[in-house]
């Protein structure tokens, strides 16, 4: 059958190799994500369930569920579970709804858009360390920009990032600012696919623009809507780096997230067991909601 | 019919003002880190604002990557970068080939598929910390490997979908055509669906290179050491409690954004479905 050289242990290795190719092609991603996500997911729920000394040389003592219960009582995970929720809710809300306003707008008015992608979609490449010190420097309370503006249209000066109140508005924004193009961009996709026909046969029947929009636009839309939102959920469930840079979990706790708390009590306070504890909160409360919200949109199929 | 044409009008003039107003809020903040890059600190400071750098100065790249080690920095990320995206291409291709083109008893394609997918639902600071223990016990703290190895993890379920979408899009005749002719099924992916699938290649590589030199949180937990850091930690160092140096790390952060422009306006084309991780074509 083959071309190749006929050597007789050459031919055998090239059809066993041939015959087990399907695993052969698999095993080295599959092999490299087992590893790297089964020992942490081990490792994770033996210490969730143990005291883990500060002192490495003294064993790890049995705790059983108190790690768990300790997330009952524990205000500053509560505070944590809080931020995080309104921050995804805001954040991922003001995303879609800007992204798929201006989609509509576009799609509509403007023929070619090859090269405004190519600017619109700079924010989300950006590395979110440098979108963190931007936005402090725009939020900067005496010099930035933002304050600069507030004072020329005769509007109170803020403290922004730093203020109690406005804290999280403010990493919402920035949040907002570097994501809506994604949106924008899986929706405008979504537009571009949509089928002729059924908006002719409307017009037809003289439906309103509005009615098209409700009844075919968004229907048509349902699948990316869906894969949209459940990668930036995703995304904003484990939110760390603007917040880190940005306000460091401040003023008074009102931007610290969960995973900026996991990480607090990990290495600040010392505390692998009750990190771990919160991290399989996170993990199951995360993978409970894909798995639900993906039979929930049939995206399986 | 007058009137209807007047309000097209007025509407289309509305859309042309939200592009203008899109652009510049999407503009502004980039151009105004590129400018306060190029200030003196006193003009960085100045109130009110200096919309355009009135003396402009190469002074704070000089003390980012001179004086300071940004270079090292930059050096690190770029290691990083290009073995993470070597590893996870070259392993993506593999396993998105197989799932793309293999028959799998039941619902086996998919469950594979969805569990390459779930294990990127975990969110890093889940992982990180046995990741740290690891590396910890096997003396690898501190070492480029090691932040390879926990990137590697983050971006190969993202290779190996991207890579299956486009080589469920390649014509499979042509490598049947192939195999009549001789070939096996590892020259035909070698010989016919790899070279076809080159666009998809070069997107893929592109995408597992963003994301590497981006990330943060790894690196933050992974490296404390100066030979180790890469430019995100660096840039974030000069943020301290006392001082934030805003020259140094407009310069750092605006170089660290230099390379990424680039790579978006080459992967322009492949944008929608790598962001979607394949989910939706471009």
């Amino acid at each position: 059958m083959t071309v190749s050289i006929g050597a007789k242990f050459g031919n055998s290795f090239e059809r066993w190799f041939e015959r087990h190719l399907r695993v052969l092609m698999l095993a080295p991603a599959m092999l490299v994500l087992l590893t790297l996500t089964i020992f942490p997911s081990i490792y994770m729920i033996v210490a969730a369930a143990t005291r883990i000394s500060p002192n490495p040389d003294l064993p790890w003592q049995f705790a059983g569920a108190d790690n768990f219960l300790r997330l009952l009582t524990d205000e500053q995970f509560h505070v944590g579970l809080w931020n995080t929720l309104v921050f995804t809710v805001f954040a991922v809300g003001t995303e879609f709804l800007l992204g798929l306003g201006l989609a509509l707008l576009l799609d509509r008015y403007i023929r070619r858009l090859n090269f405004l992608k190519t600017i619109l979609m700079l924010p989300m490449m950006l590395p979110p360390v440098a979108v963190a010190i931007t936005w402090k420097l725009i939020y900067e309370p005496q010099f930035g920009v933002l304050n600069e503006i507030m004072f020329r249209l005769g509007l109170p000066l803020q403290a922004w990032a730093g203020d109690v109140r406005l804290a999280m508005f403010s990493v919402i924004v920035a949040d907002v600012w570097q994501w809506t193009p994604f949106m924008f961009l899986l929706m405008l996709a979504g537009l571009a696919s949509l089928p002729d026909e059924p908006y002719e046969a409307a017009a037809i029947d003289g439906a309103s623009a509005w009615r098209q929009f409700w009844d075919l636009t968004l229907p048509f839309l349902k699948p990316i809507i869906a894969i949209a939102l459940l990668l930036r959920i995703m995304d904003t469930l484990r939110l760390f780096d603007l917040v880190f840079i940005l306000t460091g979990g401040g003023p008074a706790d009102r931007t610290k997230t969960l995973s900026l708390y996991i990480y607090q009590v990990a290495y600040r306070f010392a505390d692998p067991s009750y990190a771990a504890a919160i991290s399989l909160f996170v993990l199951f409360t995360t993978v409970a909601f894909s798995t639900w919200f993906i039979k929930r949109m049939r995206l399986a199929d | 019919m007058a009137h209807r044409r007047k309000s097209i009008g007025i509407q289309r003039i509305a859309a042309y003002a939200t592009i203008a107003a899109a652009l510049v809020v999407t503009l502004f903040p980039v151009y105004w880190i590129a400018a306060n890059s190029f200030k003196y600190d006193i003009d960085i400071f100045s109130i009110p604002p200096q919309w355009i750098p009135a003396n402009p100065t190469s002074k704070h790249y000089h003390a980012a990557f001179v004086e300071r080690p940004f270079l090292i920095y930059a050096l690190n990320s770029l290691i990083i970068a290009v073995s993470t995206t070597l590893v996870s291409v070259v392993f993506g291709s593999l396993a998105g080939y197989a799932l793309a083109r293999f028959q799998y008893p039941g619902r086996w394609r998919y469950q594979i598929s969805f569990w390459i997918l779930s294990t990127r639902m975990m969110p890093p600071i889940v992982t990180i910390i046995p990741l740290y223990i690891a590396f910890n016990h096997l003396g690898m703290l501190n070492t480029k490997p090691a932040v390879i190895i926990a990137y590697t993890a983050f971006n190969l379920p993202f290779a190996t979908w991207m890579m299956k979408s486009y080589f469920q899009d390649l014509p499979v005749e042509l490598e049947e055509a192939a195999m009549v002719d001789g070939d096996t099924r590892w020259g035909a992916f070698l010989h016919v669906a790899l070279p076809l699938a080159r666009p998809g290649l070069a997107a893929t590589a592109i995408f597992c290179l963003i994301i590497s030199w981006n990330e943060f949180l790894l690196a933050l937990i992974l490296t404390l050491t100066e030979r180790s850091q890469t430019l995100p930690i660096g840039i974030a160092g000069r943020v301290t409690q006392y001082n934030t140096y805003w020259g140094e790390i407009s310069a750092a952060g605006f170089t660290a954004c230099i390379p990424i422009m680039i790579f978006a306006f080459v992967v322009q084309k492949h944008l929608v479905r790598g962001i979607s991780f394949g989910a939706v074509k471009g």
